[in-house]
């Protein structure tokens, strides 16, 4: 899967997640564009990508993300 | 001079932007002494940082891996439901008699008292029940004493005649609340609690965050029952859904905590919960958001 059609499956679960339908995600959103995307949240969000994609990310890589860009870096690499 | 607290706060959300929203909300859920208590608490704990050759940018470190480890832990527990260790003897081992990790996770509990409201509250919680006994006591222990912060709270408060013990499993936890109370009126002793034989009976013991981390949280109460003085009073803390890499025993509710206590035969004297997130309680219940939970206990 490439990177665009991996961000239009993740913007779904962040819409889906945050109970909101109107985010659309690109490369260099962060947790401060999103004011729903907190500590409790991003939990949430970890499961259902996981799920979703039947992945499993390291203690490492989910603290490693500064933006969505590498969140789906992360996700490629594990396709 | 920019206070330790804000330096702290800043130096945490600029590496994580996540956990820095929580900590905007922090102060607006304390009490109005928490910014003192807080800077003279990170006074103290850089000067114990300092003399140990470390820093206040080390024990953030710290903290975050700490918040990394409980993430993940968290992850699976949403996933499974369950706590991800089940054995004592595997957390002793890869936890507790591990030095650099044992040390490093000290640091970012420590760290915690002060920046997660609810572990706050709960020490304010103690504060409140030893003054409350301050009379009462000589004998003092306590059981897993950890970093040492509340032993150090009691102390600061206490008359100056009582004799204090603290026990705890792991060496690197006594190496580390013996160097940061650093005070010559505590006896230290390296035990399990179902071995320590003491010919003292206690007026007061402390026993924070322990009883998670044991297979039967029952036979723990019984064990410690044993040791107390009969009109001698139990302060416990523990909490719900708080998966961590050295907790075993899942209480999923208030109500099996209270279960377990009277079980072991002990009656609830007082008692405070907090929820880990600033939600309303059927809201949090239903999401299985984590809760501390403190309570004054007699036989």
């Amino acid at each position: 899967m490439d990177k665009s059609n991996i961000i239009i499956e993740v913007s779904k679960i962040f819409n889906e997640v945050l109970d909101r339908d109107d985010i659309v995600l690109n490369e260099s959103t962060t947790a401060n564009d999103i004011e729903e995307w907190d500590s409790l949240a991003h939990i949430h969000l970890v499961v259902a990508i996981e799920r979703y994609f039947k992945i499993r990310f390291t203690s490492k890589e989910i603290q490693s993300w500064d933006n969505l860009g590498e969140l789906v870096d992360s996700i490629q690499k594990k396709l | 001079m920019q206070e330790k607290l804000e330096y702290i706060i800043d130096t945490i959300t600029k590496r994580n932007v996540l956990h820095g929203k929580k900590l905007k909300n922090l102060l607006t859920q304390v009490d109005i002494n928490y910014r003192k208590r807080a800077e003279l608490f990170f006074e103290r704990y850089e000067r114990f940082l300092i003399k140990n050759q470390k820093t206040l940018d080390f024990a953030i470190d710290c903290y975050l891996q700490m918040l990394a480890d409980v993430s993940y832990e968290t992850i699976q527990f949403v996933k499974t439901g369950q706590y991800s260790n089940s054995s004592f003897e595997d957390v002793n081992e890869r936890v507790y008699n591990n030095p650099e990790l044992m040390t490093g996770y000290l640091h970012g509990l420590i760290l915690r008292q002060f920046l997660f409201p609810q572990n706050y509250k709960i020490l304010m919680f103690f504060n409140s029940i030893i003054k409350k006994n301050e009379n009462n006591i000589t004998d003092y222990l306590e059981i897993g004493g950890g970093h040492g912060l509340f032993l150090s709270e009691a102390l600061s408060i206490l008359n100056s005649d009582v004799n204090y013990t603290l026990i705890d499993i792991s060496k690197s936890a006594l190496d580390f609340s013996r160097a940061f109370i650093d005070s010559p009126k505590v006896t230290y002793i390296a035990s399990d609690v179902f071995k320590y034989k003491s010919r003292v009976r206690y007026d007061f013991i402390t026993m924070g965050e322990v009883l998670e981390h044991v297979e039967n949280p029952v036979e723990l109460l019984k064990a410690v029952k044993q040791l107390l003085k009969k009109e001698g009073k139990l302060f416990i803390t523990t909490v719900t859904n708080a998966p961590a890499i050295d907790h075993v025993y899942l209480f999923r509710n208030a109500r099996e905590i209270r279960e377990v206590i009277v079980k072991a035969g002990f009656s609830i004297k007082d008692e405070l919960d907090v929820w880990s997130e600033d939600m309303p309680p059927e809201k949090a219940e239903k999401m299985n958001i984590s809760m501390m939970y403190a309570a004054l206990l007699t036989i």
